[in-house]
């Protein structure tokens, strides 16, 4: 608790940088989930392979797999970001199913027969409706993001987790339990936010 | 053939050549060689048991379900050479289901096949409160309501004021009225021939309800297991079944249905 | 709501595009996974931000494996090294224990082979050692390295993994010494190696002559009057292109260097393992007093 208030721009600071990293990887994420959760949806024979090889990965241990982004992309900002963005795909996509399938097919339905193309009834009819559903995975994967991203202290010198390691490497728990509790402070924060979004778009 | 321009294009027929539907996977044909004339301006009724294939063959009028032999005609033109999507917005549809677009509206909903097509925003206004206002609906009180604060009555006919929205050529219904109870049922049948009347839509209705056939139509299509049993003028079917099937339906040879049936009828044309 | 969407992925590309602007000009300084190689590789850091550089830090690399790996794929630029450790794990040589050889000989090889240019080396050296209680030290006549040689079979070590395996550890100094073997030999975490001499479970712990835990007076640093132990002196090394680019690094770093003595190593050290001091703190501290003295110096 001392460290945080003795060090506060610096705790800021890795909190700003923590900050940063989730949010570019869940835009970037969101962009690739958006297509694949969307050839989900239009395919449900298909659907559950997809979505249950999007969840084998998420089991992939966090760590196993940056070791191999490593080796791939060396130590510093990549490596993270590609794994937050591979892991968010799987809570991603599943809603992008969820809440596009979740649309009354008499709407679909209705939208076709109206003389909308698929683009516009993607546009003016499923996503509108999948709004509250897609924020929900996004504030989901939000979270979770925010926890992995701390391994981000262990590879890249990015975000808190720099304070947790550092913390561990120098035997100075006050670093390691003022990391946590910002990352936690971080993770209610935006579960807040997104809550409130995801009431927003509900009505 | 500008079909944004409200109201200057005749009725469409519609031609059905020996049309076949097969699902993917199904053993049967949903349709079989069905082949039917439909003129300009007529109401004519596909009535059948759930399964005859009725809503099927409705479908392929405007493309939502493919053929698997056969031809469609709108208008004189095959369907199949039409681009899909510019011939459903020219082509009104109404499903039992309704499907309002509940993150739209009502006026937004009413509005979606002219701004499709692009109409400009106070056309669109304007056609808007000329449909609320034929279907006996206050445009005032219900452009900015949404789906969910309708009643059942209400929201079917705004299902049909959305179809007709952009003056379409033909009018597809599919058991439009199933879900609704029997006297807001009898309401809605008499407003659809009021405004089928007065617009001369050429209108395909499907139905598994023989009062509602009888009421409706100009014309009868009997369907069963994706065949046609008959077609014929209501009274005509009642007159002269062509098949058992067809006799046991309509209760051929029973005088008290006959004027039962055909009293439906007067009464929905009456003043 | 369309253009509100759109309002917040701009939003969000923005600093994505202002990182890609961004990132060429970053010096990235490294360090390795203990507390000294923290507050050094932060007063170079700090010292290169007071110069007005732009700094990123990725400290805590695993170990020198790795830094030198990080510095060969250019995810740092420099990082603090020691002569000793260059030469033996890195250049796979016989340690030198005088420190101008060790240091010319490491530096000419780095520039050859890797493309790193060592620059001014530090006075402080933190060399490998033992150390023992002052109790253990008086009842077992322990004074010197040799001393240590002949005891060792009723004597227990407290130690870290690496020593064990590194060939200057444990491997090295028991061949240098006429072959010897300790009674027993037990890994421990860092932190907890010296508790474990002090509460009396070890004899003989393995040390660095700059530990901050040495500091004090229950322990005596055994003298390696053999010269085993190589030079360990510290010094910048940077990759020779970044140096190309951004010249200015030398002069900043070259004039810090020399102000880093063992006695300053281990206070800072203290100061972090033992107070629990922030090292940015720490080589913070050490700075504004180093800059103190130069304006006393100047002013007088």
């Amino acid at each position: 608790m001392s460290y945080l208030v003795e060090h506060p721009m610096r705790v800021g600071l890795l909190a700003a940088g923590h900050l940063e990293l989730v949010g570019l990887a869940l835009v970037v994420a969101l962009a690739l989930a958006l297509p694949i959760g969307l050839f989900a949806a239009r395919r449900p024979r298909l659907a559950p392979w997809l979505l249950g090889t999007l969840g084998a990965i998420y089991t992939i241990p966090s760590l196993a797999l940056l070791a191999v982004l490593v080796q791939l992309f060396g130590l510093g900002f990549a490596p993270i970001f590609v794994a937050l963005v591979v892991y968010a795909q799987f809570m991603l996509a599943r809603n992008v199913v969820a809440g596009i399938t979740g649309v009354e097919r008499a709407q679909v339905d209705a939208a076709f027969g109206s003389g909308m193309s698929a683009g516009q009834v993607l546009w003016r009819v499923e996503l509108p409706q999948a709004m509250p559903v897609l924020i929900g995975g996004v504030r989901i994967a939000a979270i979770a993001m925010i926890a992995i991203a701390t391994l981000g202290g262990y590879v890249g010198g990015v975000g808190l987790g720099v304070l947790i390691f550092n913390g561990l490497t120098l035997h100075q728990p006050q670093m390691i339990v003022a990391g946590s509790l910002a990352v936690s402070a971080l993770a209610i924060l935006v579960d807040l936010l997104l809550r409130l979004a995801e009431r927003y778009a509900r009505a | 053939m500008n079909a944004s321009v409200p109201g200057t294009m005749p009725p469409a027929s519609i031609t059905f050549e020996r049309v076949t539907v097969r699902y993917p996977g199904s053993p049967k044909n949903a349709v079989e060689e069905v082949s039917l004339g439909i003129a300009g301006g007529e109401l004519v009724v596909l009535l059948g048991p759930s399964g005859c294939g009725k809503s099927t063959l409705l479908r392929t009028v405007n493309r939502l379900v493919a053929l698997s032999g056969g031809r469609v005609l709108v208008g004189g033109n095959d369907v199949a050479e039409t681009d899909p999507v510019e011939l459903r917005r020219g082509i009104g549809y109404v499903i039992q289901a309704i499907g309002l677009f509940t993150n739209m509206n009502v006026g937004q909903n009413v509005a979606v096949v002219p701004s499709l097509l692009g109409w400009n925003a106070s056309e669109i206004d304007a056609r808007v409160d000329e449909l609320l206002r034929l279907i006996g609906l206050d445009p005032a009180a219900y452009r900015q309501r949404r789906p969910r604060e309708l009643s059942g009555g209400e929201a079917q006919r705004i299902g049909v004021a959305r179809a007709i929205a952009a003056r379409p050529r033909a009018l597809l219904m599919d058991e439009p009225f199933g879900a609704v109870d029997v006297v807001v049922r009898t309401a809605l049948q008499r407003e659809l021939v009021r405004i089928v009347a007065e617009l001369r839509t050429t209108t395909l209705f499907v139905t598994h309800d023989v009062e509602e056939a009888f009421r409706l139509a100009d014309r009868i299509v009997v369907m069963r297991d994706g065949r046609i049993e008959q077609i014929a003028e209501p009274i005509e079917l009642f007159e002269h079944p062509q098949t058992p099937y067809v006799r046991e339906l309509v209760h051929a040879g029973d005088e008290v249905y006959r004027r039962y049936f055909m009293r439906g009828r007067e009464l929905l044309r009456a003043k | 709501m369309i253009t509100r969407r759109r309002a917040i992925a701009l939003a969000a590309a923005a600093p994505l595009t202002a990182r890609c602007a961004f990132d060429g000009s970053a010096i990235r300084v490294g360090s390795k996974n203990f507390t000294e190689s923290f507050v050094i590789a932060e007063i170079y850091a700090q010292s290169l931000e007071a110069a007005g550089l732009r700094v990123e830090r990725l400290f805590n690399l695993g170990s020198t494996q790795i830094a030198m790996a990080a510095m060969a794929r250019g995810n740092i630029d420099l990082y603090p090294e020691y002569t000793g450790t260059a030469l033996i794990d890195v250049l796979h040589l016989p340690p030198i224990s005088d420190s101008r050889r060790a240091y010319a000989v490491v530096s000419r090889l780095f520039a050859q082979r890797y493309a790193i240019t060592w620059l001014t080396p530090s006075p402080m050296n933190d060399s490998q050692a033992l150390a023992t209680t002052r109790a253990v030290a008086v009842s077992d006549r322990l004074s010197t390295l040799s001393d240590v040689a002949r005891a060792a079979p009723h004597l227990r070590l407290a130690t870290i993994q690496e020593f064990l395996a590194r060939p200057d550890g444990l491997p090295g100094l028991q061949r240098f010494y006429g072959g010897f073997y300790f009674r027993e030999a037990r890994t421990y975490d860092i932190a907890l190696k010296y508790q474990a001499l002090i509460e009396g479970k070890a004899d003989v712990a393995s040390a660095f002559t700059t530990d901050g835990a040495i500091a004090t007076d229950a322990l005596v640093v055994l003298r390696d009057d053999r010269h085993f132990w190589s030079a360990y002196n510290v010094a910048p090394v940077v990759r020779a292109a970044t140096l190309a680019a951004r010249p200015q690094i030398a002069g900043i770093l070259d004039a810090v260097s020399p102000a880093i003595t063992d006695r300053a190593a281990q206070t800072m050290n203290a100061a972090v393992e033992n107070l629990q001091q922030d090292p940015a703190d720490v080589a913070g501290a050490f700075l504004r007093k180093r800059q103190n003295a130069i304006v006393r110096g100047a002013k007088s």
